[in-house]
């Protein structure tokens, strides 16, 4: 396994107490995989792969448990090790290309300097390499492209810009978080079509984070739902969607409109919003919104199974 | 309510060729002083009861136009008739006793929500501008539309920090909805949500429009959400409308490749792997609206374009009943371009 993630813990002390943002994530990811993470807003997706990063520098961050990345543990990395893997073996694309670049800084310097920090060549070589690089995440006009600013491109042209720079010393393994969720459809099109070429010329493990269903279906090989901090049902793609065993999982299905087909008078809706996670219910943290919760849900905290499909939830144990 | 049904086809909410310029620049920048076409040249026909889909991709004008229309922007050409009145050049003051039956809802309700105010309050606060109630009918006012829009009685002294998402989207409606509007606009009003909410508002506000007669203009970027709840759909590029129609029609049979580009990129979930769907990617980014193309201005991306496009805009015209496309080319209508490339 390239990463192989056991057990992840991280809480935040606030003035309210200790926040339980990740409860308990494993997970494995093999070379030339990619691996759909989803989840709505405060579920802990974002958090989890900060951790992976080494990236959660708040000094009232607790971390547990184990992060392995080709057998190396990473949690507890001292920070001038990690800096060496991040952005050379390990790489990240951000949500909003905008506060990813620099705007004093023209595009070829900013993927440049992000070269020769991890390798030790001229500057002419460095910007020859960037001009490859712009070519290879389609830019029309490479060369063009690398004096320009950031303000000066649009916001497809910047999350490539900021694709490329995450590509600029072929990552092993690429995390993607939301990279295309502030973009137009056409243009996210797109930037799935490269991330899915990216695999399949560097054969990079890519961990893509999303909240639209959509987009997993189209790109994972493996998909994971969390909820509250906690990984509620893994599976393959077909597996995952074809028949989706937690009821998170599934009402998250069901509340998307189909684009085709016939139209639901209503949508089927989870009825309350997610918990605060400074109050999570004792039970099952999906309990109090779950359509098929019995008695066991709330004082019991379901775990997720070993299966390669599996579904943290009790009726699920009890099936 | 019963005589505004038997109205249903009148328009309650018409454009003549409608368009917004914006100046940017000043005489001393480099380029001089610009002209912005943001809307242009947009006719469109809203009936009572209808809830018109406004879809396109960020920069397309959908905003301004949504702004225009309920005159929080003035328009530059064209017209702009309000249950067959002209309203374009009225005084702000002359226009105040029809506001009330126009209104909006915004995207980010945490934006358009006083955070200092309390949301009893800020409900209230259009009862109070717009009507003679007293105290006390306002507050049962008040309460009633927190029934109404799903929020609980005591929800009323909470602060809008206070609330989630969701709560707060809901206290937007309320606020749009408490002088009983002919009309609402709601531009993106479930894009900031979380998935399994956005089905909520998205079911209530199909609930409120059946109960209140009302007539929406509902502006998303997520198609699939867009077709859920409109009857028709306008697809906008550039500024001006490329396609019109009825939803459904507009969705399985998209006649501007625009549309078709579009609607192809839209990732759906599919159970087999690779799916059936064929997807248009188009070529290059949306030109700016500083510097539009020639002729049709979707033709430097249009996978289709042929001389004529390069050389000659376009109009819409009628393709199918109820049916307006912008192309010299839409599909089903000529033999040789039908096909997908």
């Amino acid at each position: 396994m390239m990463l192989s993630v056991r057990d992840l813990r991280v809480s935040f002390r606030t003035e309210d107490g200790l926040v339980q943002a990740i409860d308990g994530v494993s997970f494995d990811l093999a070379e030339g995989e990619i691996l759909g993470v989803v989840g709505e807003s405060g579920s802990g997706k974002t958090v989890s792969l900060l951790a992976v990063m080494g990236l959660i520098t708040d000094p009232n961050a607790v971390i547990e448990g184990s992060i392995r990345y080709k057998g190396r543990e990473l949690v507890g990395l001292p920070a001038r090790e990690l800096r060496r893997l991040r952005g050379n073996e390990i790489a990240m694309i951000f949500q909003d290309p905008m506060t990813a670049l620099t705007p004093v800084y023209t595009i070829g310097w900013q993927i440049a300097e992000q070269i020769r920090a991890h390798h030790r060549i001229s500057k002419a070589k460095a910007l020859a390499r960037v001009e490859e690089l712009l070519a290879e995440v389609n830019f029309p006009n490479p060369r063009e492209a690398m004096s320009r600013y950031p303000h000066q491109l649009s916001g497809g042209m910047r999350q490539r810009a900021v694709i490329a720079m995450a590509l600029s010393c072929n990552p092993a393994l690429l995390v993607a978080d939301e990279p295309t969720t502030a973009l137009d459809v056409t243009v996210q099109a797109g930037i799935l079509d490269l991330v899915r070429k990216l695999r399949a010329t560097h054969n990079s493990a890519v961990v893509f984070i999303t909240h639209d269903m959509g987009v997993v279906s189209e790109l994972a090989d493996r998909v994971m739902v969390m909820y509250a901090g906690r990984v509620v049902e893994r599976g393959s793609r077909s597996e995952l969607f074809s028949d989706p065993r937690h009821p998170y999982t599934r009402a998250l299905l069901d509340s998307i409109p189909p684009l085709t087909g016939d139209k639901p008078s209503r949508l089927s809706s989870i009825p309350g919003s997610p918990p605060s996670l400074l109050r999570l219910p004792q039970g099952c943290a999906f309990g109090p919104r779950c359509p098929v919760r019995y008695e066991p849900c709330a004082t019991e905290r379901p775990a997720l199974g070993t299966g390669v499909h599996a579904a943290a939830c009790l009726r699920e144990v009890e099936a | 309510m019963s005589d505004a049904m038997t109205k249903t086809d009148k328009p309650i909410l018409e454009t003549r060729s409608l368009g917004k310029r914006f100046s940017i620049g000043t005489r001393f920048s480099a380029e001089g002083r610009r002209t912005v076409h943001a809307v242009d040249n947009v006719s469109l026909t809203v009936r009572r009861g209808e809830t018109l889909g406004l879809v396109g991709e960020s920069g397309c004008g959908k905003s301004t136009l949504a702004r225009c229309l309920v005159r929080l922007y003035d328009v530059s050409d064209g017209q702009l008739l309000f249950d067959g009145e002209d309203i374009t050049a009225r005084s702000l003051a002359s226009l105040r006793p029809l506001r009330r039956r126009f209104q909006m809802v915004f995207q980010d309700p945490s934006a358009s929500l006083n955070p200092r105010r309390r949301a009893g309050d800020l409900v209230a606060e259009p009862l109070r501008i717009h009507t003679n109630l007293s105290a006390a009918e306002i507050n049962r006012r008040v309460a009633e539309l927190f029934e109404i829009v799903g929020l609980l009685p005591d929800h009323v002294g909470r602060y809008p920090h206070e609330f989630s998402g969701g709560q707060r989207q809901r206290v937007g409606i309320a606020r749009a909805i408490a002088l009983n509007p002919d009309l609402v606009v709601l531009d993106e009003p479930v894009s900031a949500l979380d998935v399994s909410v956005q089905a909520q508002i998205v079911n209530l506000l199909a609930d409120l429009q059946e109960k209140l007669n009302l007539t929406y203009i509902f502006i998303a970027h997520d198609l699939s959400v867009v077709r859920q709840v409109s009857t028709r759909i306008a697809v906008m590029y550039l500024g001006s409308v490329v396609e019109e129609g009825p939803a459904e029609e507009v969705f399985s049979a998209p006649a501007h490749p625009y549309s078709q580009a579009l609607i192809s990129a839209v990732p759906v979930v599919e159970t087999t792997p690779g799916g059936g769907r064929k997807r248009i990617l188009l070529a290059g980014d949306v030109p700016s609206p500083l510097n539009p193309p020639s002729g049709c201005r979707f033709h430097p991306r249009c996978p289709i374009a042929k001389d004529r496009c390069r050389t000659e805009r376009p109009e819409a015209r009628p393709f199918g009943a109820g049916r307006k496309v912008a192309c010299h080319f839409p599909s089903g209508f000529d033999g040789d371009v039908a096909q997908r490339p």
